[in-house]
């Protein structure tokens, strides 16, 4: 086992979070390191908190104890009027996020409930590292390692692929969770790195997925086939965030379907079916879900399409 | 960054810009400051779709900026729909923009804003906006930019005004529904339980159940009990009285959820709370839960009384149509306050309708406070006059 690293030097990164024991997001039993920073808009985004590159604040209105027994936020160094609180018995104290956009991490720690947090801090290869090698002993017993994710983890080339090589060098296996909406010289950084690319097909019609994910999809697919066929050696997982009315249909299975199995270094196609557990970051950001009114997928629906899916990789019967 | 309070103006060009979100009537405000400003001799222009016409003016083939002449004003219709169009949001600090590299982010344009509206002379800029919009043209105001607001609010939560544009058509074409409702649930012989605006302050909710004649009005301001709202159902209906009209603000609190707890947030924080990365195109990032309180209150009710209960949703049918004759008043009384109040040299502040009069309220004191329903309000006494069960404790 290598000796932890020289933690001030080598490339830094913005990290969001980094969550052990993690089972569905590559090979095995698996440490995910979520990367700040996403280039895309997904209105059914589980994970708000990472879209932004900078710390952003977050608030637990749970944890604040209001004005009369605290109030602390109400007055300087806070800024004028990004904190406030409304008549009435209830004296919990409310954000004005248009107001609130300067207050940092210094401001944050004064607050002695931590109902006040921050998204996000900045991290060395080394210190994230340590922290994934903890669990070193399970990956090699369950065949898992460690997956950046984000957020886009690509958008952060220079760190993600520091953290990748020094993860190999370590001996530990490696994924990324990607939806290629980046410029094809960041992947050239990344990919040399990784075992397995976990990676999205939303949505297949350009126009609509402009609609639902911010851009059209065109530099995306051009650097998909770009990656299958540079990394011929590398295992790809296509997958689909299902999300019914959007793109939980046939169609858009098939259409994937026909796209990735020329390839075969991708090895598998995944549906993830829609959940919401996202709903709470939105909260704590001042968010606004999108999709709130969208259902999860029924089960009879998410079987009939892994039985295309599976039909076509020669898993049925 | 100064809230002037008087001297000469030196206002000669101004420009007049509509937030996000429709409301019933955008023309009138536009008349009323454009015939106030042609009376003064000064120039008006409405900017496009919030701030896109100053801030992406290369979209518009007409341009980004349309001249206001007291000529056009005149011949505007007051109940057609806006002059100026609309952005889904409108926040200069954060717009969302796709690189060279096909890649979104949110960019602070305020600078740029801020220069362009320099070079296009206008000297100060009139905003008709809600309660967020009020937020971000404060910091514009900080930023300098010599600016006064219009409240626009179909829940009527602006605190600073008693009446802000656009609730009183809301509240109109909400009377006029729930009336539709309860002929047909008398029809149907089922009570009906329709939901409508107002997820911070029930102003819609109460006032309209009282002009309906509604059996039980439910604010976010008094968390309900279903059951004493099922007990009162059943002292009215009887068998040649046999449908019930629930009026039910999409806001709703109930007692016995973890929201009405006396250490949790009454009203929605959400929506109290609107941060910056609430990102999207038009109308994208309204909270999209029109249903939830009126499917919750029917299925719950129905379990504690016999008859059955039918589900009803407002949402965005009160948005469109015709101003009514007081928004139209009111929004030429607004229009031409901003510019009265422009001409006295009022900058940094929200033009209120504090009757029988027009004033001017700081901008830094019009953000951050909700008019909710008080306890104590005439609306909430006439209610209990009238036997309307509003389900709680005052």
């Amino acid at each position: 086992m290598n000796s932890p690293s020289d933690k001030s030097s080598g490339p830094t990164g913005i990290v969001l979070n980094i969550q052990r024991y993690c089972s569905h997001d590559g090979p095995g039993i698996r440490t995910n390191v979520f990367l700040k920073g996403c280039s895309l808009r997904c209105k059914w985004c589980a994970n708000p908190e990472s879209i932004h590159f900078k710390p952003e604040l977050a608030y637990a209105p749970n944890l604040c104890t209001g004005k009369q027994a605290c109030g602390l936020c109400l007055k300087p160094p806070f800024p004028e009027g990004a904190f406030y609180v409304v008549e009435g018995a209830d004296d919990k104290v409310r954000v004005n996020w248009d107001l609130a956009t300067d207050v940092d991490e210094a401001l944050v720690a004064l607050c002695p409930t931590d109902a006040l947090d921050m998204y996000g801090k900045r991290m060395t290869v080394g210190e994230v590292l340590d922290e994934v090698e903890k669990d070193a002993s399970i990956y090699r017993n369950s065949g898992g390692g460690m997956t950046l994710s984000g957020g886009e983890c690509q958008l952060q080339p220079d760190f993600a692929a520091a953290l990748l090589a020094g993860a190999h060098e370590r001996g530990i296996n490696t994924a990324i969770e990607t939806a290629f909406n980046v410029p094809w010289s960041f992947c050239e950084k990344v990919l040399p790195h990784v075992d397995t690319v976990l990676h999205d097909h939303k949505l297949s019609i350009p126009e609509r997925h402009k609609k639902w994910a911010g851009v059209s999809n065109e530099r995306i697919l051009a650097n998909f086939k770009k990656a299958y066929e540079t990394f011929p050696d590398t295992d790809f997982i296509a997958r689909t965030p299902l999300i019914p009315g959007v793109n939980a249909d046939e169609e858009h299975i098939r259409a994937v379907l026909a796209f990735i199995r020329p390839y075969k270094n991708v090895i598998d196609y995944e549906l993830l079916p829609y959940h919401r557990f996202g709903l709470g970051k939105y909260e704590s950001l001042g968010v606004v879900y999108e999709l709130d009114d969208y259902k999860t997928p029924s089960d009879e629906l998410v079987a009939h399409l892994q039985a295309i899916i599976d039909e076509a990789f020669g898993r049925s019967g | 960054m100064n809230t002037e309070t008087g001297g000469a103006s030196s206002v000669r060009r101004v420009a007049i810009m509509a937030g996000a979100g429709f409301v019933p009537g955008m023309n009138a405000v536009v008349m009323g400051a454009a015939l106030a400003a042609g009376e003064l001799g000064w120039e008006m222009v409405g900017i496009r779709d919030g701030f896109e016409g100053v801030l992406h003016p290369e979209r518009y083939p007409d341009g980004g900026l349309v001249t206001l002449s007291p000529q056009l004003a005149e011949s505007l219709d007051p109940g057609g729909r806006g002059i100026l169009g609309q952005s889904g949001r409108v926040d200069p600090f954060h717009v969302r923009t796709i690189d060279e590299d096909d890649m979104v982010q949110e960019v602070d344009m305020s600078d740029e804003l801020l220069t362009r509206l320099k070079a296009e002379r206008i000297d100060a800029v009139i905003s008709v906006v809600g309660s967020r919009g009020l937020s971000i043209i404060y910091k514009l105001h900080r930023k300098g930019l010599n600016i006064v607001g219009i409240p626009r609010s179909i829940e009527n939560d602006v605190a600073a005004t008693a009446v802000s544009f656009g609730f009183n058509s809301a509240l109109s074409f909400t009377i006029e529904m729930l009336d539709r409702a309860r002929e047909a649930a008398q029809s149907a012989r089922k009570i009906a339980v329709v939901e409508v605006l107002g997820a911070q302050a029930g102003w819609i909710a109460l006032q309209a159940g009282i002009a309906a004649g509604a059996d039980a009005v439910l604010i976010p301001e008094i968390p309900c009990d279903l059951q004493t709202v099922a007990e009162r159902l059943k002292e009215k209906m009887t068998p040649s009285r046999d449908y019930g009209l629930v009026v039910v603000a999409e806001g709703v609190q109930f007692l016995d959820s973890p929201q009405a707890r006396a250490d949790k947030p009454v009203a929605a924080s959400l929506k109290a709370s609107l941060s910056p990365l609430a990102t999207g195109e038009a109308g994208e990032h309204v909270i999209l839960r029109s249903g939830q309180a009126a499917q919750t209150v029917a299925s719950r009710l129905q379990l504690l009384i016999a008859e059955e209960t039918q589900p009803l949703v407002l949402g965005l049918w009160v948005r469109g149509g015709a101003p009514t004759a007081v928004d139209r008043q009111l929004g030429l009384a607004y229009g031409a306050g901003a510019v009265r109040g422009l001409n006295a040299s009022k900058n940094g502040v929200m033009v209120a309708f504090v009757p029988p009069d027009i004033q001017f309220v700081p901008l830094a004191e019009a953000i951050n406070k909700v008019r909710t329903v008080p306890a104590d309000s005439l609306f909430v006494k006439i209610a209990q006059s009238l036997g309307i069960c509003l389900g709680g404790k005052l």
